[in-house]
């Protein structure tokens, strides 16, 4: 099964589902086995369990369970590549330690 | 010529779930997408289509039973469904001309940043729709495709502007450098800021609190599938229904709130690759200048400010919908009113207080903008087979963005039939945007002229 990875919007409908489509591209350009959902920022801590990492369109202050990818970087495509290998590593990570 | 406009009557008699894929597997292709993918954006739209279609019956077949015995038992009769933003996007799609306006936008964008009249990129291609909304409106005043697009173009280059007048003020507030925003619900800012200037003068309200742990508490409300089911059984007691009709009526109201941003997704998934490549287009010939990236709204929704007033400002509309006189809408999908929080958050610079006053003031706005737009949106669905409506049913939206901007400038033509209401609140709207900007501009001088000394 696909790692989940999640971005979540005010309404997950448009900026997270953009930011989301971008990803899923990229993965799949490297061949990486992972899914970003787009949710509703309202419910995004019902996501958190059972995804790989969060990428956050928000400046937060808050401490996620999951590593978090600074989503604003895919919107501006300033500073892609950087958050893009965070990601990457992150999935790699989870992949790790779900078969330990 | 005849032949032209018989096969182009007979792409637009397809209706919009095959004609618009249509359009943007052609459109795909100009920006070159490999054929495949195109193909794959161009079915996705389709399937959004439908799919809405299917959900916005399901939706109108719940609520309309339900307000007609609320004005059976209540009196109050509001006949138009609220669709939300999602319905309305859809509908603004399905416009013949819709993707004229992606080339427009980003001519005007591209010429404002080249005769330096701008230092923001707007790299939000999502919200092309917002300005296919006002076009729209202004085309069935006017019955001139023409007179649309030049105030839609309007509308872009005051988009940029205040994206502009904003850009400080925006890194200030949520604290990540070299965005704005170019979402035109930011309009509004511009007459709040004349009643937040008076609100500031009443001492109590300049008092600051935390939201956060409000908002922790109260957010559950505010999720779709909680506040659908609470919605719909309040509609059902209004209604009069019995318990077992009441209950069902939570859940399928809940069904057709959870489902919209579902469906909505599909949107954006098939629009991505095209706004993409027209992004990286623009950002690759820019390059080298400075500029501030437009973005849509949501990267400020880490506030808690915004998700507070939100909430509480959801019982207000519900109470001003049943009384407000000239009101005709019984508020459902656009409830949670985004484009009222968004800029009283701005003007307010996060106080709870006066950003609440602020969205009961300028809610019977919303309402009666939503009222007024109905007939439009209602046509534009039919023509256009993009959501088909039962005979006599009316769809509409009450959290409209900028919704006196939008509701001034499609009106404004209205002039030559006598009416100037529409140009007056034009006219004023425009005073309160130059008084706003100065506001910006001056708070943004004396914070640097601080930091430099």
């Amino acid at each position: 099964m696909s790692v989940r990875v999640i971005v979540a919007c005010g309404s997950g409908v448009a900026t997270s589902q953009t930011v989301a489509s971008k990803v899923n591209r990229m993965l799949k350009d490297k061949g990486i086995d992972a899914v970003v959902e787009a949710v509703d920022l309202k419910s995004v801590d019902r996501y958190m369990e059972g995804s790989a990492a969060y990428i956050t369109i928000v400046k937060n202050s808050t401490e996620y369970p999951i590593p978090v990818i600074n989503g604003i970087a895919f919107l501006t495509g300033m500073g892609k590549d950087q958050e893009f290998a965070k990601l990457q590593k992150a999935i790699e990570d989870y992949q790790k330690k779900k078969i330990l | 010529m005849q032949a032209l406009a018989s096969v182009v009557n007979f792409f637009l008699g397809l209706g919009a779930a095959v004609f618009v894929p249509i359009i943007i597997i052609l459109a795909g292709l100009f920006v070159r997408m490999k054929v495949k993918d195109a193909i794959s954006s161009g079915i996705t739209l389709g399937v959004a289509f439908s799919g809405m279609t299917m959900l916005i019956n399901y939706m109108t077949g719940v609520i309309t039973p339900a307000a007609e015995s609320m004005l059976k038992f209540t009196g109050i009769n509001l006949p138009i469904t609220d669709g939300g933003w999602t319905t309305i996007s859809t509908i603004s799609w399905s416009w013949p001309y819709a993707f004229l306006m992606f080339p427009l936008v980003i001519g005007i964008n591209i010429l404002m940043l080249v005769l330096n009249k701008t230092d923001t990129f707007n790299a939000d291609l999502w919200n092309v729709w917002g300005k296919i909304f006002t076009a729209v409106a202004a085309y069935y005043i006017t019955g001139s495709v023409v007179i649309a697009f030049v105030i839609a173009a309007i509308q872009v280059v005051f988009e940029l502007k205040i994206a502009d007048f904003h850009q400080y003020r925006i890194t200030d507030l949520s604290g990540i450098p070299g965005v704005t925003c170019t979402h035109k619900m930011t309009f509004l800012a511009a007459p709040m800021y004349i009643v937040d200037c008076a609100l500031r003068k009443i001492p109590v309200l300049n008092k600051s609190f935390n939201a956060k742990d409000l908002r922790d508490k109260l957010g559950i409300f505010a999720e779709n599938h909680v506040l659908g089911f609470l919605l719909g059984i309040l509609f059902g007691v209004l209604a009069r229904y019995d318990i077992a009709k009441i209950l069902t009526m939570g859940v399928q109201c809940s069904t057709a709130l959870t489902l919209f941003p579902v469906i909505s997704k599909y949107f954006s998934q098939a629009l991505e690759p095209i706004s993409n490549a027209l992004s990286e287009y623009m950002q690759a010939k820019f390059s080298g200048r400075e500029m501030y990236i437009g973005l849509d709204w949501p990267f400020m929704g880490g506030a808690s400010e915004i998700w507070l007033v939100i909430i509480l400002t959801i019982p207000v509309t519900l109470l001003m919908s049943f009384f407000l006189p000239g009101n005709q809408i019984l508020p459902f999908a656009g409830i949670v009113n985004i484009a009222i929080a968004v800029p009283a958050y701005l003007v307010c610079k996060g106080n709870v207080v006066r950003m609440w006053i602020e969205c009961v003031v300028f809610t019977p706005i919303f309402l009666w903008v939503g009222t007024a737009f109905a007939p439009f949106m209602t046509e534009l669905a039919n023509s256009t087979k993009a959501v088909e409506l039962a005979s006599g049913q009316m769809i509409s939206n009450s959290s409209i963005d900028a919704p006196i901007f939008t509701y001034a400038f499609s009106h404004a033509a209205k002039v030559i039939q006598g009416d100037f209401i529409p140009l007056i609140i034009l006219l004023a709207w425009l005073v309160c945007f130059v008084l706003y900007s100065r506001a910006l501009i001056k708070e943004k001088k004396e914070a640097l002229a601080k930091g430099s000394a």
